[in-house]
């Protein structure tokens, strides 16, 4: 079990590097709440906004 | 443990230290913060480093949503359940009055309709065959549990189906966010919450008391509970809404996916402006992915601070299968529901958040049905 936890250790960690290092970043880290109109914590919009 | 020789006498002590797995996580959360500096955000390190010390404080705590549930629907002992009322009533003292007041905050809200109904129950199933719910999958996945860690991977697939679906579910109706403060005001919705989460406590210490069970928690878990609710308003405070766990995992599907070449930009989920952001930019600039990897290389600094890291050997097929599928389940239903034990329940209850606690009601009944479901795959009912 040690080595597959090395592995996903590392592969998952180069992929958080790259994926990082290949996006863009704009400012601070954000949920999806912060945007206009978001209604839950994944950004879903409030019901009285879709009637 | 000690080390012996042939003749049996003992000698040394065998190292208790896992080197190797702790520097690997130090290095690795050393690594994300620095990143993250890098870009000039103070917040996001304090959020992977308060991300750390939960996944931490969960693994020495053995805080455990799913196992107090659990304790509580076969045995009645309500401990467990209580200690986790504790901690939502520390996160509330600060969440509820700053995210009424100081602009920028925000607390956790959430429609209420079938949508939550039925994800919070499908996600109740899922965390008693998985043994965990997200924050249990991320600090069991961290602290060297093979088998969460397959949990972990199916519970991120079922998130970004979960995506797919969510969008249809929210057709069928509901009501906007129900929040105390909105009503009561800020110091008055505070009030609202606390004597709501102490009604709680007392008909579940009630339940537990007629079941000739016990209802008073572990000292250890008191402090591990205010521990954890100290933490969570760090994060609450450093992200600017109450900690959350599930949208990291549709978020790092929604990229695996599209890496392996899924277009998900047609998805309505994917195409409201929080995911479609997440989506794009770094993986980084996601403050419930943020608090992820934290947690993750927390529980896995902890664990090989304490014992040689991941040394058992792997379940049995069955057990293995439950997690898959329970994995599957919690995602599915997070993402249908709006959050887990974290994001929906903590941060929805100590928001002042009606949601909350139709989100708690809905997954102890899914969690009283996945107790049933436990022996088909040679999981015991406790």
């Amino acid at each position: 079990m040690r080595i597959v936890y090395a592995i996903v250790f590392v592969a998952g960690l180069a992929a958080v590097v790259a994926d990082h290092l290949t996006s863009p970043s704009s400012g601070r880290a954000v949920s999806p709440e912060d945007f206009a109109g978001a209604c839950a914590p994944c950004g879903a919009p409030c019901p009285s906004a879709k009637k | 443990m000690t080390l012996t020789t042939a003749d049996g006498l003992a000698t040394a002590p065998a190292p208790r230290l896992d080197w190797p797995f702790l520097a690997a996580a130090v290095l690795a959360t050393a690594v994300l913060v620095a990143l993250v500096l890098l870009d000039g955000q103070v917040p996001s390190a304090a959020l992977l480093v308060l991300g750390f010390a939960l996944g931490a404080a969960f693994l020495k705590f053995e805080f455990s949503f799913t196992a107090a549930w659990r304790r509580f629907l076969v045995r009645g002992e309500a401990g467990g359940l209580i200690g986790a009322l504790v901690l939502i009533a520390v996160a509330a003292t600060v969440i509820v009055p700053v995210a009424a007041l100081v602009p920028g905050f925000g607390g956790a809200i959430a429609p209420i309709g079938p949508s939550l109904l039925i994800g919070a129950f499908v996600f109740g199933i899922g965390m008693q065959l998985a043994n965990g719910c997200g924050s249990g999958t991320l600090y069991t996945a961290g602290g060297g549990s093979g088998r969460m860690l397959i949990a972990l991977a199916f519970f991120i697939a079922g998130s970004v189906v979960g995506s797919l679906h969510l969008p249809w579910l929210l057709d069928l109706g509901g009501i906007d966010p129900v929040l105390a403060s909105a009503h009561f005001g800020a110091w008055g919705g505070l009030a609202v919450t606390l004597a709501s989460i102490l009604a709680v406590a007392l008909l579940v210490a009630f339940v537990a008391a007629r079941r000739g069970a016990s209802f008073l928690p572990r000292p250890a878990l008191l402090v591990g509970a205010l521990a954890i609710g100290a933490l969570a308003i760090g994060v609450f405070l450093a992200g600017r809404h109450p900690w959350s766990v599930t949208f990291g995992f549709t978020v790092w599907g929604g990229k695996i996916a599209t890496l392996v070449g899924f277009d998900l930009s047609a998805a309505p989920f994917w195409q409201w402006p929080g995911p479609q952001r997440a989506l794009a930019e770094s993986v980084l600039t996601d403050t419930s992915s943020l608090t992820d990897f934290g947690m993750i290389f927390g529980a896995m600094a902890a664990a090989a601070l304490a014992k040689p890291f991941a040394r058992t050997p792997w379940p049995p097929p069955g057990s293995l299968l439950a997690a898959a599928v329970g994995g599957l389940l919690m995602g599915w239903g997070a993402r249908i529901g709006f959050g887990c034990n974290i994001g929906a329940f903590l941060g929805g209850v100590a928001s002042g958040s009606l949601h909350g606690w139709i989100w708690f009601a809905a997954a102890l009944a899914g969690s009283a049905l996945g107790i049933r479901f436990r022996p088909l795959f040679g999981l015991s009912r406790e």
